[in-house]
């Protein structure tokens, strides 16, 4: 399979994200913080965590009806919609207490709970970890990450390693919430302890991730889409946001995003963000309707695959009201809310001055051009994804898969599995089903997958793989985010 | 890399979740544990996980029964062949020891595991007791549980001594059988015989016909066929062969030299037919279990490598005369049939080539339980193959996740090490082909496939043909016989032009 392409389309020497195998071990954390901050920076106590919280989304409360009983437990099991949803998530303390479900209310199932734990414990006395049970086509799959107990009961079809990886997200996004240090301290002071009382409202946000991470490539990929802008936008964007920050004291990630796409990203030096951390950036913008109402918000953020043991204090507000991108200033300050607060005025100034608001909004409201009008007819869709800078892009998704996108997400997620296996990774996969065929190619420096029409000849698969390839090649500037600025 | 450790059998046991059992006595619902040495501490604990996982799994209603459990070192297959019988089998995964930073992180490989195998072999497993005991629960109800218990403790500490994990693979799923393509007039000859047995002796209701390890002809139902074929290429031909090695089959009747030769003798019933007075072993099996089940003395004869099986009546009383009168009628015959059917053989069929780089490939057709391989060298599940063994494992995980490309599909796919793997599925048939031509490109391989499947799959289509054909003639054998003769005569001679008996 020659082309003729001698740099992959979107490749850079450096990027801002930390570039990674999708399935590689979960609990590798670095701790960054501490070199960050200063010697002075105070932890804040629990009441204050709460009140933070509070701010963050005073609009959900969790009403929970803490009597249950046993009866109550059953209506559960006979309910024909609860059982058919295709994707149930509990969470629940190493001690079998309920913290979470994704439908229904935790405490009319905790006899569930019990088991769960049950299971896990079992397993563990004999020096051993449960990882997943099958039964016909539905798969129990088990993260035990102490202190906490993560269950997906799942009808999808996902293998295990995407499921726990789904799971490995909701780990983080309570470890972001509480962060890990906390958690970890908490259950070692009270086995029993109630975590629900901490995470109040945190509910919606996993409810989201889940929603999120079934529906998007990105999570699959561990990478993230750029919203195509020309370089020259992009990089007074970003220079918009450097000049504005300059002075203010240890500002380590500025981030910009729209629509689940990423404008840009200036980082600290020497600092990287995980593309994991992001996604959980991403969901807290995607879930949380008050940064639209309120004009600036300040939220404490724990960015686990950055640092698991404290917290970074994210500035989030949207730009203006005539321009829906969200910025988000990560700092170690915990009282640097203020001085975000004129620094983001000045860069909306800037931005304003450079016409980029007005580019950004016309790259938001024009439609991604599909492949067939590009030129590429027999190609369905197709995700392309730039190692080198964990971004990848796909055209809009356009027939037969407009109205059943789930299809080609799951086509895109069997592929990526099959490509990936730990043990027998492939560098090709050439598959034809009665519906569709995909092509998926692992090379050194991008990943593609090419959905196209079942019938294709191979020749002519390969042919139109080269030109997609050239086709992004030409474009690269505008699809990725190539340079990694720094403050 | 270090050496990678062999996939080892940890537990196996067979309990009955509906056995009431009080508070201090859950002992009792187990049937059969292995290993023994384990206490009864440790037995009901291992019963108790799995009732739990039941129990949990089954409040979610999957749309299939309880197949496994995956744990970081270990993996435990289920099964439940009757209602409320378990049968449970732990592995111990593969490991590798590795060091990183001078310390030995043990890796335990998941992935070389197959559900879809180890499953089978516990399918497996259930099907040959019941071959030799009938059902667990018509053993319950006709005698009792303590019965139940020791037939099970006498078969199983036996069976899982014969179990060969770490070369298990993709054919274990299939347990497919080898079919033996032949020509019309060597096949009509076997039909002919076989008839001719029948209706000399109505006690002999079915008939079975195996030239070497390839089956050319049985009777009886293809579920049936299937465990037969099993526990005789498996088991007893193997065995048996070692005692012919040892001088066992020589001519009956030098003596006269214008009578045909005679070198047929039986396996199973009188070994010596001059000196016995009694029939000796002739075991009893049950056939037809999920219908009907009836019980057939299992007679087991062999001429050169002709092996043919009768299935006799259980009700009848067998005598020594009885297998002289067999003897005489078939040993001459059946000695010529097999030397003919060999030097069919020999003219005909060419054995696969032996380069390295040659396509290996596995077929498999789930309507008539046919296989064939020119991955595995031999029958005999030695682990002996021609290609690389990651190849064998990317064709069984393209195997256990066939499911996801409906009735038909073809996935191609490029390792690390540049080899190639093609799987292809349609209408129940699989067929997958492992190419070790490096340096080949996409375009290359459909090329090259293009030539086998042309090459093959016709002739292997007609070759299904034929052997839907025998199996309907299994099933009602008196007048299916000449329909199928004329069906494939037609075949033969105007779709073909010969192609069907070039060589395999």
């Amino acid at each position: 399979m020659a082309t003729n392409i001698e740099i992959e389309p979107g490749a850079a020497l450096e990027s801002a994200l930390v570039t990674t195998e999708s399935y590689e071990n979960f609990q590798e954390m670095s701790s960054s913080l501490e070199e960050i901050k200063n010697s002075n920076f105070i932890p804040s106590t629990t009441d204050e965590y709460l009140d933070n919280c509070n701010n963050l989304d005073n609009d959900i409360h969790l009403n929970c009806s803490i009597t249950s009983t046993n009866s109550k437990d059953e209506e559960y099991l006979q309910d024909e919609e609860w059982l058919s949803k295709s994707k149930h998530v509990f969470v629940l303390s190493s001690a079998g207490k309920p913290i979470y479900s994704r439908y229904g209310n935790e405490d009319r199932f905790a006899s569930y709970f019990g088991i769960m734990q049950a299971l896990v414990s079992f397993v563990q006395a004999d020096d051993d970890s449960i990882r997943s049970i099958h039964a016909g086509d539905t798969k129990f799959v088990f993260l035990f990450k102490e202190p906490l107990i993560l269950v997906a009961v799942s009808k999808t079809e996902e293998c295990t390693l995407q499921l726990t990886a789904q799971l490995n997200y909701v780990f983080n996004q309570i470890a972001s919430t509480l962060t890990l240090s906390r958690l970890v301290k908490i259950y070692e002071q009270r086995r029993n302890y109630d975590l629900r009382r901490l995470l109040t409202g945190v509910d919606r946000f996993i409810d989201n991730l889940l929603d999120f991470s079934e529906n998007e490539p990105a999570f699959t990929l561990s990478a993230v889409q750029c919203l195509p802008l020309t370089s020259s936008i992009r990089d007074a964007i970003s220079a918009a946001i450097i000049q504005s920050c300059s002075k203010i004291k240890n500002v380590v990630f500025g981030i910009l995003l729209a629509k689940n796409q990423l404008i840009t990203l200036v980082r600290m030096k020497k600092y990287y963000i995980h593309p994991h951390d992001l996604h959980l950036i991403f969901n807290l913008v995607q879930a949380s309707e008050s940064f639209k109402t309120v004009e600036s918000c300040w939220a404490p953020i724990c960015l686990p695959r950055f640092d698991s043991s404290g917290f970074l204090y994210g500035h989030v507000s949207y730009l203006a009201e005539d321009c829906q991108a969200c910025l988000i200033l990560l700092t170690v300050e915990g009282d640097a809310f203020s001085s975000l607060s004129e620094a983001k005025q000045r860069i909306v100034e800037r931005l304003r001055r450079g016409s980029c608001l007005e580019a950004i909004n016309e790259s938001l409201a024009s439609r991604e051009e599909s492949c067939m009008e590009v030129g590429f007819p027999e190609l369905r869709h197709y995700i392309y994804k730039s190692k080198s800078t964990a971004q990848f892009y796909q055209p809009h998704i356009s027939a037969p898969y407009s109205i059943n996108s789930r299809r080609l997400v799951n086509i895109y997620k069997q592929a990526h599995y099959k490509l990936h296996c730990p043990t027998r990774p492939l560098k090709l996969l050439f598959e034809r089903t009665p519906q569709d065929a995909i092509l998926a190619w692992d090379t050194r420096g991008f990943e593609l997958y090419a959905v196209l029409e079942p019938l294709i000849e191979t020749s002519s698969a390969i042919s139109t793989v080269g030109r997609l390839l050239n086709w992004i090649k030409k474009r690269e500037d505008k699809l990725f985010h190539l340079n990694a600025p720094t403050f | 890399m270090t050496t990678k450790s062999e996939i080892e059998l940890k537990s196996f046991f067979i309990f009955n979740s509906s056995y009431d059992s009080k508070e201090g006595e859950e002992y009792n619902k187990v049937l059969y544990y292995y290993p023994s040495t384990d206490d009864i501490n440790t037995q009901v604990n291992n019963v108790g996980l799995v009732e739990a996982i039941i129990k949990f799994t089954g409040n979610f209603k999957p749309s299939g029964p309880l197949n496994s459990l995956h744990t970081q070192k270990k993996r435990q297959l289920y099964y439940e062949p009757e209602p409320n019988y378990w049968m449970v089998i732990t592995i111990n995964l593969p490991y590798i020891n590795k060091t990183k930073n001078d310390s030995t992180v043990v890796e335990y490989i998941e992935e070389d595991v197959h559900d879809t195998v180890y499953r089978a072999i516990l399918k497996q497993a259930y099907c040959m007791y019941r071959l030799f005991s009938g059902t667990y629960s018509s053993t319950e109800q006709q005698h009792s549980i303590t019965t139940l218990r020791s037939k099970l403790e006498h078969f199983f500490s036996a069976y899982l001594k014969t179990l060969n994990l770490t070369n298990c693979d993709i054919l274990n799923v299939f347990a497919g059988i080898h079919f033996l393509p032949l020509d019309k007039q060597n096949f009509l000859n076997v039909q002919c015989f076989i008839n001719a047995l029948e209706c000399n002796y109505p006690i002999i209701e079915y008939v079975s016909f195996l030239f070497n390890d390839s089956l050319i002809w049985s009777g009886i139902e293809p579920d049936d066929t299937q465990i037969i074929y099993q526990y005789l290429i498996g088991t007893l031909l193997p065995a048996n062969i070692e005692t012919e090695l040892q001088g066992g089959s020589i001519p009956r009747n030098p003596s006269s030299p214008f009578a045909s030769l005679h070198y047929g003798r039986f396996i199973t019933g009188p070994l010596n037919l001059k000196t016995t007075n009694t029939i000796g072993k002739v075991p009893k099996i049950f056939l037809n279990n999920e219908a009907n089940p009836a019980v057939y003395y299992f007679i087991v004869y062999r001429a050169l490598n002709a092996t043919i099986c009768l299935f006799v009546n259980g009700d009848v009383d067998l005598t020594v005369d009885l297998f002289k009168e067999l003897d005489e009628f078939m040993g001459s015959r059946l000695s010529s049939i097999a030397s003919d059917i060999a030097e069919y053989c020999t003219r005909n069929i060419i054995p696969p080539s032996n380069s390295d780089t040659s396509p290996r490939f596995i077929y498999f057709n789930k309507l008539n339980l046919a296989y064939k391989s020119t991955v595995h060298l031999d029958n005999r599940q030695s682990g002996n193959v021609a290609c690389n063994k990651e190849l064998v494992q990317i064709m069984a995980d393209m195997n256990s996740r066939k499911d996801l490309l409906s009735y038909a599909g073809e996935t191609i796919v490029k390792t690390m090490n540049d080899y190639w793997v093609v799987g292809k599925v349609s209408n129940l048939r699989e067929f997958y082909v492992a190419l070790q031509h490096k340096n080949a490109s996409l375009i290359d391989i459909s090329g090259l496939l293009g030539k086998v499947f042309g090459d093959s799959l016709i002739m292997w289509e007609v070759y299904d043909l034929l052997a839907v054909l025998e199996c309907a003639n299994g099933i009602r054998p008196q007048n299916c016989i000449n329909v199928a003769q004329d069906e494939v005569k037609k075949i033969c001679d105007t779709e073909l032009k010969g192609i069907f008996f070039h060589p395999m």
